[in-house]
């Protein structure tokens, strides 16, 4: 190897050279990636005298990301990805430079330009063995340094070393500089404008993940989000308590979402890269070398071939991990530089991650308490038949306040109850656990109604709560052919009485909120159900269900028990609840609707 | 990639635009002019009959840019019918709207779409994913059919 400097130039052409080199400046001033750059400078250096073919490597240490080439025989560049290992370059030898090589630097700092002859390179690279098929026998090399510690090689090759002279020396010199200034503004300019994506896509992704409260919709729709304003691929893992699973995937791809998806369920390489993120807390970067033994990288075999790099970032929310995001890259330089950002999304995902699981808790919370207030199944009382209904207002998370109940008593009878604590919300529900736990004991201890609307009055006072309760109770007892009914109710919608006929009669009875005052009164009556007939007991959800007219279904209420009775005892508490729920425009309020109806004897 | 001798040329640097919004039809101009100088852009505003377009020209575009939501011809009913004819397989359809809803997702994909993209708001935003579909499926055309580069 010799080091040549020559300023020797060819004045005929000097103005054809210079008018290009001005033109490549200009396309590098503009220019959005490398490829542009290229076309023209190989097409420049090819169009020198006694020059076969034009070769440039770009490189990460000993890692060949690519080559591009040109030929006299082939003027259109060839682009060929490579993305393998070669070794750091060696220490300066004979193969030195003529390997991607360490930059060669004048003493000034400039580029320097090193002239090989063939058998000097080594023939196992790519681009040597590019430059031999084209029958290059002399080489002029120019290695420059780039953004992110890579470097870019460029080769000339002649027919002869002796067809490499001062001039070819110092226009490969030239254009090697213009590709690491431009390298430079493209590297500003795509920080840059990574920095206005990435807030507009957190911004947006924010959007997204706000839209939905449901764990598994919130993840996927971030995965969705991310592909591919983020990276080719997204894989979104949560902890559960098996392990890390998949709850989304997304790839640019239709045809790869399958085998992503495979892929993030179980393959072991992942699982361990994962479990490491996890138990570091940190996110990590692997390409190259790193993805060697997993699913991903030219090594690979499958459709993780085209993947470059992979980005994990632990979702971290209020101290703990929830899981992981990862992305799949197509394209090394996509996850340099983004390690901020990707924090970043990584920590806004686990907060919608975190407000949607809590969310859900919650909604669970509110399920398994109304459930509690309200009995798990009603008893099986001879001579009746009972039916009971409850249809939840609106979608919001608060407990309703309607309660319901039947207590089988002695002598073959039963005491129906039903009540409502004004309001929603946990106070209303830990009242309407009260409310309906009180009386059911109350009764079964033998209390009469009245001690029992008393001891829950009482109790009420004593709480000291703003809410009132409403209830109503009625004790069914066998007698002749049919039930004796006496009731008492406490500030409660009065029941309805629907004969065997069909007529409808209202059961009036007044009567004091309970909650209020410390003394009470409460309104009273018997009746005798006969059998056929239908005992149907109701909260305010009901007669205050609105049309979107405006009309209530209390003006109604008569005509629809009379129909929904005649569809049979069995289910009439459900046939009325529906036709309310039919009925209103909006549903404000809870519904709870109990019937108890005398059988006919066969 | 090519066919037998008198069928329609793939050309892979020939993108159909099927937008019915003149801003977003725009947008998808001032973007890929940007990124991709080289490609050449044909607009449609449409969805009603692309497939008979697509079947009879003779350069065929590499890739299909779909808005989902159009009155008319919806962009499914137009995917569906561009996946029915098995002569257009290499046309790569990527569906491009303001929906992450899962079920949509599912749907489209189900359909035959090859991309779902999802339409950002922001313009530097929506270039970053129009470039990042468009160079995907360059890419995946220029290395063949195998996914592998050439060697």
């Amino acid at each position: 190897m010799e080091q040549h400097e020559g300023n020797a130039s060819r004045p005929a052409d000097d103005g054809w050279w210079s008018g290009r080199l001005h033109e490549l400046w200009s396309v590098a001033d503009r220019t959005q990636d490398v490829t542009g750059l290229a076309d023209l400078l190989y097409d420049m250096l090819l169009r020198m005298p006694g020059v076969l073919a034009v070769v440039g490597t770009r490189w990460s240490g000993g890692l060949l990301h690519y080559l591009r080439g040109v030929t006299r025989s082939e003027p259109t560049p060839s682009y060929v990805e490579l993305e393998r290992e070669y070794g750091e370059p060696t220490a300066p030898g004979a193969r030195h430079g003529a390997h991607a090589g360490g930059t060669d630097s004048g003493p000034d700092g400039d580029p320097a330009v090193t002239v090989h002859e063939m058998p000097e390179l080594d023939g196992d690279l790519p681009h040597v063995r590019f430059l031999a098929a084209a029958g290059v026998r002399g080489v002029a090399a120019c290695t420059v340094p780039l953004g992110q510690g890579g470097r870019a090689s460029f080769m000339v090759g002649t027919a002869d070393v002796s067809a490499i002279d001062g001039t070819l020396r110092t226009r490969l010199k030239q254009v090697a500089e213009v590709t690491v200034v431009s390298d430079r503004r493209i590297m500003a300019r795509r920080q840059n404008e990574m920095r206005q994506v990435s807030d507009a896509f957190l911004a947006e992704a924010s959007l997204q993940m706000d839209s939905s409260l449901d764990v598994e919709k919130t993840v996927r729709r971030v995965a969705r989000t991310a592909v591919p304003a983020v990276a080719e691929g997204c894989v979104l893992h949560l902890r559960r308590p098996h392990g890390l699973t998949p709850v989304a995937f997304a790839h640019m791809d239709a045809g790869e979402q399958q085998w992503l998806g495979e892929v993030a369920d179980g393959d072991p390489w992942l699982t361990d890269v994962l479990e490491r993120v996890v138990d570091g807390g940190q996110g990590a970067v692997l390409k190259g070398e790193e993805l060697v033994g997993g699913p991903f990288g030219p090594a690979s075999s499958g459709a993780g071939r085209a993947v470059r790099a992979l980005s994990v970032n632990p979702l971290m929310a209020r101290g703990r991990t929830l899981g992981t995001l990862t992305f799949l890259y197509h394209r090394v330089d996509m996850a340099e530089d983004a390690s901020r950002f990707l924090a970043d999304l990584a920590a806004r995902a686990a907060l919608a991650v975190d407000t949607s699981t809590l969310y859900e808790q919650r909604r669970r919370h509110v399920v398994s308490l109304q459930r509690h207030l309200l009995p798990r199944e009603l008893p099986r009382v001879p001579g009746l038949t009972l039916s009971s209904a409850y249809e939840v207002g609106d979608v919001s998370l608060d407990v309703g306040g309607d309660f319901y109940d039947a207590v089988p008593t002695a002598r073959g009878g039963v005491t129906l109850l039903i009540g409502d604590v004004c309001g929603r919300g946990a106070e209303a529900a830990a009242l309407t656990g009260l409310a309906r736990h009180t009386l059911r004991t109350l009764i079964e201890d033998g209390s009469t109604p009245e001690q029992a609307l008393g001891r829950l009055n009482q109790a009420l006072v004593r709480e000291g709560t703003s809410r009132f309760v409403t209830a109503l109770l009625a004790v069914l007892v066998p007698g002749g052919a049919g039930f004796h009914l006496r009731y008492w109710s406490a500030g409660h919608p009065a029941p309805l009485l629907r004969r065997a006929d069909g007529t409808v009669e209202e059961l009036t009875a007044h009567g004091d909120l309970l909650g209020v005052l410390d003394t009470i009164e409460y309104g009273s009556d018997a009746v005798r159900v006969a059998p056929g007939d239908a005992l149907v007991l109701f909260t305010d959800g009901v007669t205050e269900a609105r049309a979107a007219d405006g009309t209530f279904f209390e003006s109604g209420l008569r005509t629809a028990v009379a129909r929904q009775g005649a569809g049979g005892p069995d289910g009439f508490a459900g046939r009325l609840a529906r036709a309310v729920v039919r009925f209103r425009a909006a549903g404000a309020d809870d519904i709870a609707v109990l019937v108890a109806q005398a059988e006919v004897a066969a | 990639m090519s066919g037998a001798a008198g069928e329609p040329r793939i050309d892979h640097d020939l993108v159909w635009v099927i937008e019915d919004s003149a801003e977003d039809a725009e947008a998808i101009q001032r973007a890929l002019s940007r990124t991709h100088p080289h490609l050449t852009l044909e607009f449609t505003d449409r969805g009603t009959g692309v497939v008979e377009r697509l079947t009879e020209t003779a350069r065929r575009p590499g890739l299909v840019l779909l808005d989902l939501s159009m009155p008319g011809l919806s962009g499914s009913a137009v995917l569906r019918a561009i996946r029915s004819r098995p002569e257009l397989d290499e046309v790569a359809v990527v569906v491009f709207t303001s929906s992450t809803e899962p079920t949509e997702v599912d749907a489209t994909y189900a359909a035959g779409a090859d991309s779902y993209i999802y339409k950002p708001v922001n313009f530097d935003l929506f270039r970053t994913v129009l470039k990042g579909a468009v160079d995907y499926w360059q890419r995946k055309a220029e290395d063949g059919d195998d996914g592998q580069p050439p060697s």
